[in-house]
């Protein structure tokens, strides 16, 4: 084969030099940019992900109103023999527990518990699993292997199991909750850092962001943690909706959020106790959790696939 | 030229995807013969056009979104167009056969090697599992691999040892018409060279037809016969390697040759055709290289270019030579 | 790639060594203890902190993890304050009825999930594949309690048609195995539609429908056990959530599995028991891991060629 002759033309210098390296630094920031721009255009393309956005802004707007709708003490919480029991009406559209409580009120005002729980503990558990990941995945070594061992140890405890553990110790209220279901999150984010890190950390940009003077913390800040920002993106949204469906679950088991609070959970527990004859008790606060969890799921499949590189041209 | 019965008839063969961009004009309306052992070497840049066409071929386009919108195909006679799935599975392989571009993933990575050639034969012929591998293992030597690594996995070879696994599975059953989608580009160049070496010393022991896909003119011509030249979608120039090379008719053919080093004048510019390739879903209805042609006229930007027999074997697909006296330069460099 | 097994089975004892000590240490930090349990009502303060001492139960804690950690080696895990019966024996009791139940579960829920996900895959935005991503979307997000809830009301209560509860019959374990199975069908329908997406646009099936190989040898023989990896990922992950998740499914539907006595220990605060189910359930859903890793071997040659080294 011909090949064309190097020596026609410049001279490639070996090593890039400052000006190169600034720009593309300063290309990089301007893609970063247009980066979030296209993934917010693209995921408003999804129908779906779009009705479960909306869903859980509606979900989210509830929680609100329902602080200055609803009375706690009269409400949501107080008992009223004479209501008991009383099956969906025009009165109390989703009907009554057995303390005469109106179930549509605890339901709405319940929606708290599983939004706190659930964004809280994943808030801290990326924090703190991101970070360790990030710092495991950059700088390798002793440090990566102390961070991933240590995660490696909490693995084989399946979650429910290490959360049941700890609300035993603890006890129960949400304080507890959101601590043992955030904890038990750390280490798949951990992993989710540290991979995506290990992806870019031997990329040529980065070698680039050197050669014009930055330091090890602003690469890592400007960088690397833009590009790993996406799969943690999406990991969290399905740690979400993993957290309200254990929080939800341990209040059944009578492990979580404690009675009177009208959690989701611990209302489908009320219920079964009357399950045979009072089955809508047990109907709508398992539909909410769905509901809630649908739109999380909806949300999180939209942003996964607005993020996906290979749908993109 | 004879009218014996050629191994490759395509005739107005235009294909069309349909994607989310607008309709992506692949392929439109060429023309291609090719005798029994004879190699053309089909030459164009990326995104010419190349691939569909080897693609159609064998009726592999992806259907969605690409679709055959019109055309014939004949393979020694068979018509392609009108076969069934089932009767088109047992053309492929083994009647024509085709040598991917990208050994690395033209493998599937799960079975071992020996058996993916043997596949081939089972599928085509009633023989014994036994028999089948026995035959891999002879079309290995056949390609210069030792048997012995017949049960390797693809990962465990190297890029040219890929390759030549491709070619042995492509050619497991001595197919009559063999086409090479750039089997060279993937690879260093001493392994390039074994491998056309290879390609050649088959062909002539077996006399299969080829179609060489290239964008190197070089290997155009060190293997084939005849040359087509192809450009976005079209074969604007088509002719023997005298023909083509000597003759140049077309401005591209003309654009690409000069576009070559010169390996004598170091001091020289390289010279690149001017302008880009047109956008696939916006095809003029014009000479399509009519925007980058340095001899376009205002006939070739109107009027929808016909081929034009200049001698009974070359072919150029341009409204300027209906002009009697119609010439281009040719040389080298500036 | 028999010593890459040992090697990890070696690797693995540390870990759950960590594993038992942590869940020791935390669930001794809860108040009270079995004394209190058992007889605080009816032995005085002094009595009881006589019986502590002569139990061993005012030393330090890694003193009483280590006295436990030998009796575990044993095969000791101590006696049960409600029952007075072994740990051990307990568990081992009830595993069978749990394993039945993870097994159905996993086994219907792929018997469904991977055909249904490979036609989706192959049919894009057909009925199939619109189908198949609302089931694997609603699937995932029903909480599964809930679901068995919704079951029993049905079927066993509206309809009269299973049992709503206990292993009495052979048609009991219907109800369960649909609840814990559903959701993993639903994961598992998306794992292989998504898996064999990405296994269809692979250049390899070109070759071999160029060969002049069928389409059906294509999907199923060819591209199958490329898409196979994620798949089994998925399907044993979900064996070992349903492990842990046990504990509420059987729950709903008073199976006599370890979930429950996990439960009823909790509820008991039989502190002994707790411990002791959750290790070895842990070591159970560290075993199937295993299993898990040493089945890639035999799928993908590239991973058996790894583990070789």
């Amino acid at each position: 084969m011909i090949s064309p002759d190097n020596s026609t033309g410049k001279e490639m210098k070996p090593d890039m030099d400052r000006k190169q390296a600034d720009q593309i630094t300063e290309a990089l920031e301007y893609k970063r940019l247009n980066f979030w721009a296209e993934i917010w255009r693209d995921f408003k393309k999804n129908k779906g992900a779009m009705i479960g956005l909306f869903t859980f802004i509606v979900i989210i707007a509830i929680t609100i109103l329902s602080e200055f709708l609803f009375d706690y003490d009269t409400q949501v919480i107080a008992t009223s023999t004479a209501d008991m029991l009383q099956s969906p009406s025009g009165g109390h559209l989703f009907g009554t527990d057995q303390y005469g409580r109106d179930i549509l009120i605890r339901v709405l005002y319940g929606a708290r518990y599983s939004l706190l729980i659930g964004i809280c503990s994943v808030f801290v558990s990326v924090l703190v699993g991101s970070t360790l990941g990030i710092i495991a995945g950059y700088f390798g070594g002793l440090m990566e292997t102390i961070i991933m061992r240590t995660m490696d140890v909490f693995s084989p405890i399946p979650s429910i199991l290490l959360a049941v553990c700890l609300t035993t110790a603890f006890g129960q209220g949400l304080g507890v909750l959101m601590f043992s279901i955030g904890l038990v999150s750390v280490p798949s984010f951990a992993q989710v850092a540290r991979a995506s890190v290990l992806t870019i950390r031997d990329q040529e940009f980065i070698e680039a962001a050197r050669a014009s003077g930055a330091r090890e913390y602003q690469i890592i800040l400007s960088h690397v943690l833009p590009n790993a920002l996406s799969p943690i993106l999406v990991q969290s949204t399905l740690r979400v909706a993993v957290a309200i469906v254990t929080a939800s679950a341990l209040s059944f088991l009578g492990l979580g959020v404690p009675p009177p609070m009208p959690e989701w959970g611990g209302m489908l527990s009320d219920g079964r106790s009357f399950i045979r004859d009072y089955s809508y008790m047990t109907l709508f606060p398992g539909l909410a959790i769905m509901v809630t969890v649908l739109s999380i799921n909806m949300v999180g499949d939209g942003l996964r696939d607005a993020m996906d590189p290979r749908l993109k041209r | 030229m004879s009218e014996t019965k050629k191994i490759l008839k395509i005739e107005d063969l235009t294909v069309h995807y349909d994607t989310e961009n607008g309709i992506v004009r692949a392929v439109n309306g060429i023309n291609i013969t090719l005798d029994h052992k004879e190699a053309l070497g089909l030459v164009g840049e990326t995104g010419a056009g190349k691939t569909t066409t080897a693609l159609s071929m064998l009726r592999l386009i992806p259907d969605p979104p690409g679709r055959i919108v019109s055309g014939s195909i004949e393979i020694d006679g068979l018509d392609l167009m009108s076969k069934t799935e089932s009767e088109l599975e047992k053309i492929r392989g083994k009647d024509v056969a085709m040598i991917f571009q990208d050994p690395m993933t033209a493998l599937n990575p799960v079975f071992p090697v020996g058996e993916q050639i043997a596949e081939s034969i089972r599928i085509h012929e009633h023989v014994s599992y036994q028999e089948a591998m026995e035959r891999a293992n002879e079309m290995l030597e056949i390609v210069g691999i030792h048997r012995e690594r017949a049960k390797d996995y693809p990962h465990q070879l190297s890029g040219g040892m890929k390759q030549r696994v491709v070619i042995a599975i492509a050619l497991a059953c001595h197919a009559k018409l063999l086409i090479a989608d750039e089997p060279t580009t993937a690879l260093d160049v001493t392994i390039q060279a074994q491998v056309l070496e290879l390609i050649k010393e088959y062909r002539e022991r077996y006399h299969t037809s080829l179609l060489m896909i290239t964008h190197d003119l070089g290997i155009v011509a060190e293997t084939c016969d005849r040359v087509a030249v192809m450009y976005a979608g079209n074969i604007v120039e088509q002719g023997t390697l005298r023909d083509v090379f000597n003759h140049t008719l077309h401005p591209y053919t003309e654009g690409l040759f000069a576009s070559l080093p010169n390996i004598n004048d170091r001091a020289a510019r390289l010279n690149s055709i001017p302008g880009t390739v047109p956008d696939p879903t916006k095809i003029p209805d014009g000479c399509v290289f009519a925007p980058r042609c340095s001899y376009a006229a205002d006939n070739c930007i109107k009027s929808p270019q016909r081929d034009n027999w200049v001698s009974e074997s070359h072919m150029v697909r341009c409204s300027r030579y209906e002009e009697p006296s119609f010439k281009i330069i040719r040389g080298n460099a500036t | 790639m028999f010593r890459y097994i040992i090697r990890r089975i070696v690797l693995l004892i540390p870990i759950l060594v960590a594993v038992s000590f942590i869940v020791y240490f935390i669930v001794d930090l809860a108040p009270g203890d079995v004394v209190d349990t058992t007889f605080g009502a009816e032995l005085s303060v002094e009595e009881q902190e006589e019986l502590r001492e002569s139990m061993g139960l005012n030393d330090p804690v890694v003193v009483r993890y280590a006295r436990y950690m030998l009796g575990l080696l044993r095969g000791d895990l101590g006696i049960s304050v409600s029952t007075q019966k072994p740990v051990f024996e307990m568990y081992m009791q009830r595993l069978p009825a749990t394993l039945q139940l993870s097994f159905w579960g996993i086994f219907v829920a792929m018997l469904i999930a991977i055909p249904f996900g490979i036609i989706a895959a192959r049919r894009q935005n057909s009925w199939v594949d619109t189908g198949s991503m609302v089931f694997g979307l609603v699937g995932m997000s029903i909480p599964n309690f809930w679901l068995g809830l919704m079951l029993i009301i049905l079927f066993a209560q509206q309809l009269r048609l299973l049992p709503s509860y206990g292993n009495d019959t052979w048609s009991s374990i219907i109800l369960p195995a649909i609840t814990v199975g559903t959701t993993q069908a639903a994961l598992l329908i998306r794992t292989t539609r998504s898996s064999m997406l990405e296994v269809i646009r692979q250049d390899y099936l070109r070759t071999a429908r160029a060969k002049g190989v069928n389409e059906r040898r294509v999907i199923y023989h060819h591209a199958l056990r490329n898409a196979l990896i994620p798949i089994i990922t998925a399907a044993g992950t979900q064996f070992s959530v349903a492990l842990g998740g046990s504990v509420v499914t059987e729950s709903v539907f008073a199976w006599p599995g370890i979930g429950r006595l996990t439960i009823d220990s909790i509820y008991a605060r039989d502190e002994i028991t707790v411990v002791g189910c959750i290790v070895l359930t842990s070591i159970l859903s560290s075993v199937v891991i295993l299993a898990i890793d040493i089945l890639y071997a035999f799928v993908d040659p590239r991973i058996r060629a790894r583990y070789s080294k």
